[in-house]
């Protein structure tokens, strides 16, 4: 997909200024974390099994070659076929052959951020396919035409009154002819459109969360049990899968399995977990004929070598955006790109670069809430924070933030003309601001006090100066 | 070079390292996963493991009802559909063939479905504990289809089947030996759902609107 998180500014400003978004994103501001914080109540071995998984992915990760040359000998063995994508662009053409080689006319696909990443779906209606997204958030946004705005609500952005102009709008030509209000009837009708697509597809196509190396099995979670048609009906079974799911066996990805719904939704287990081994067996009487596994790269073993390895375990729950104040007030288009929220606002320079994408790390309070939640314990504000330290290396920050941070540096490296400095400061802002102690206006920064606020002026005496005189008073 | 070497040579790179050697190799193809101890498996609550079941399937939206045979199943079958308002047909998993479905009144297509049918009756090959999880493995004998498409999936599950947590089930499979994996293992918890509008829960999204467990035990 490409990135529009150069204008993450003026798209964070329109953002807080759509008052239809800020709506749709209140509504969904607190569900998930009292949910999240629900579950893992409920669950005394959570911290346990969260030291687990991530020795489970550190495990793994050292040893990827292995592990993936394991996985896709198993897939092999069972009848699939594994293709490796080095890029994005691998991973279109590879998905594209597949699809001609099968005859395809229509393509059914699971929810895949994978498969947003490498832009699968503008891949294949270039090619001249029809593809239908099923998980019902990724169908309204497709209607919508709109890349996702969370990675497990990919429609959280959009009121009900939205949802049902868009399927006004879409689904006359299903005889849809009047308006719907409520939700059990919108879901209804995407149910019943979209049950004949699954039925028509030649090919489905679906993520995986993980990969298991020792069976060969690609596995999905789904409440809809929309990947799991997806993945049984159609002739063709295709799985985009980055190179980062692989675990050794079904146990791990088990103990996986505990953490990422309770980190994702609340759930205990999402409802349909599905492990796909191979095409349909000889004897079976439904089922795809062919099995492909695409495993893309695209900048992930890069990221093997240095800290952002740590990025490597994330299984994509969301739990980092649900409990992230940047993303609970802006949602996820303004950061331009696949990914939003703290694990975006990491991987998004390291895909796009750091040009493109400096300002998203730079979009953090650094509160730390995303690094407690993460199931696999991703320490998401210091990657953060080397982002910021490589982008100040680069000079690729403003130049006026460079001076100033350059003039900060160099002060506070010089404690005595420092400690002056800030003396005289103090004195002169205390006068100034007279018997009030605070100030309502102040040259060049109007914007300040905008609405009414103020701002406290110092009292005339820096911390250090006090703190000295209180020790001399002391007789220490 | 071909992908898959393309691949592979970039990850070594990113490790800093070269191909593993083969007795590296084979002492990770020896551990039983990727951690050298025994899976965590969380502590259940008191109870038999029936009740500990029931209770993960009913907070999912699931229901159950208890039979004493197998020959039982096609009366309940009858019974449940009656209840729901549903006519007597049902499209029913070759595996059940065997039990005698006109003589509960019931209309039984066996095999898979493309979705013409209101009711589906699947065997599971395990129950699960821990969250009220069915384990169904495809086959000709348990089609996938009928787990998806039907509004009405009940699935029938001996008591004998029953365990705690779904470690044991791979386990049981590695000793299917040369059968294995199946081509699709479904792990079912409770009937089709989504939030996807307005964070708003709905049961039967693509899958079936409801989940009914008959127990025979």
């Amino acid at each position: 997909m490409e990135s529009l998180s150069h204008a993450f500014k003026e798209r964070s400003v329109h953002a807080l200024k759509d008052e239809t978004l800020q709506v749709a994103l209140n509504r969904a501001k607190d569900g998930f974390a009292v949910k999240r914080a629900k579950a893992v109540e409920g669950l005394p071995e959570f911290d346990a099994l969260r030291d687990r998984a991530v020795a489970i992915k550190n495990h793994t990760l050292e040893n990827l070659d292995h592990y993936l040359e394991r996985y896709a000998d198993a897939v092999e063995r069972n009848g699939g076929k594994v293709h490796w994508a080095s890029s994005a662009e691998d991973a279109r053409r590879i998905v594209v052959e597949i699809c001609r080689a099968a005859g395809a006319k229509m393509i059914t696909k699971g929810k895949s951020m994978v498969g947003e990443e490498v832009g699968v779906n503008g891949a294949l209606e270039g090619a001249g396919f029809e593809v239908v997204e099923t998980d019902l958030g990724e169908y309204i946004i497709q209607l919508a035409h709109e890349p996702p705005s969370h990675i497990i609500v990919p429609a959280v952005h959009k009121t009900r009154g939205q949802i049902a102009d868009l399927f006004h709008e879409n689904h006359q030509k299903y005889g849809l002819t009047r308006k719907l209000s409520e939700v059990p009837e919108m879901v209804n009708e995407a149910r019943q459109v979209l049950r004949s697509k699954y039925l028509e597809a030649d090919v489905g196509i679906t993520g995986a969360n993980f990969l298991i190396a020792e069976s060969g099995t690609s596995v999905i979670v789904t409440n809809e049990g929309n990947g799991d048609l997806t993945c049984s009906l159609p002739r063709v079974h295709i799985v985009t899968a980055g190179i980062e799911k692989v675990v050794p066996t079904a146990e791990d990805a088990t103990t996986l399995l505990r953490l990422l719904a309770r980190s994702a939704t609340g759930q205990d287990l999402t409802t349909y977990t599905t492990f796909s081994t191979g095409p349909k067996r000889a004897d079976d009487t439904d089922g795809p004929e062919e099995y492909h596994v695409v495993l893309v790269d695209s900048g992930r073993s890069t990221m093997l070598a240095d800290q952002f390895r740590e990025m490597l375990r994330c299984i994509r729950c969301g739990a980092c955006m649900n409990h992230c104040p940047v993303y609970g007030a802006i949602g996820g288009h303004a950061y331009g790109w696949v990914y939003p929220g703290p694990m975006g606002s990491v991987l998004t320079p390291l895909s796009v670069g750091l040009k493109e994408a400096g300002n998203l790390p730079n979009a953090c309070t650094l509160n730390g809430h995303c690094a407690e939640v993460c199931p696999v314990r991703i320490p998401l504000p210091d990657l953060l924070r080397t982002l910021r330290h490589r982008e100040y290396q680069l000079k690729l920050g403003l130049k006026p933030l460079r001076w100033g941070l350059a003039a900060w540096v160099w002060f506070t490296s010089h404690p005595r003309i420092y400690r002056l400095g800030t003396r005289v400061q103090a004195r002169m802002l205390a006068t100034l601001a007279g018997r009030k102690g605070r100030f309502t206006r102040m040259p060049l920064a109007g914007g300040w006090f905008k609405g009414g606020r103020d701002l406290p002026a110092p009292q005339g005496e820096t911390f250090m100066a006090v703190w000295t005189r209180r020790r001399k008073e002391r007789g220490q | 070079m071909s992908g898959r070497e393309t691949v592979l040579a970039s990850i070594r790179r990113g490790l800093g390292r070269g191909p593993l050697g083969d007795a590296a190799r084979r002492a990770l193809d020896e551990r039983q996963g990727a951690t050298d101890s025994a899976p965590l498996l969380p502590k259940l609550p008191k109870g038999p493991l029936q009740q500990v079941f029931r209770a993960g399937l009913e907070k999912v939206s699931g229901t159950m009802s208890e039979v004493a045979k197998l020959d039982e199943v096609p009366g309940a079958v009858a019974g449940y559909l009656a209840g729901h308002g549903l006519g007597p047909e049902a499209a029913v998993a070759p595996s059940l063939e065997s039990l005698d479905w006109s003589g509960a009144g019931i209309q039984a297509s066996f095999g898979p479905t493309r979705g013409g049918d209101y009711a589906g009756v699947s065997l599971a090959w395990r129950g699960v504990a821990e969250n009220g999880s069915l384990v169904l493995l495809s086959g000709p004998e348990n089609p996938t289809s009928l787990n998806f498409l039907p509004d009405h999936h009940i699935v029938v599950l001996h008591g004998k089947d029953l365990v705690a947590h779904l470690e044991p089930v791979w386990g049981a499979l590695r000793e299917r030996g040369e059968k294995g994996w199946p081509r699709t293992v479904n792990v079912i918890t409770g009937p089709s759902r989504t939030a996807d509008i307005e964070l708003t829960i709905q049961l039967g999204a693509h899958g079936p609107r409801s989940l009914h467990v008959l127990l025979v035990d």
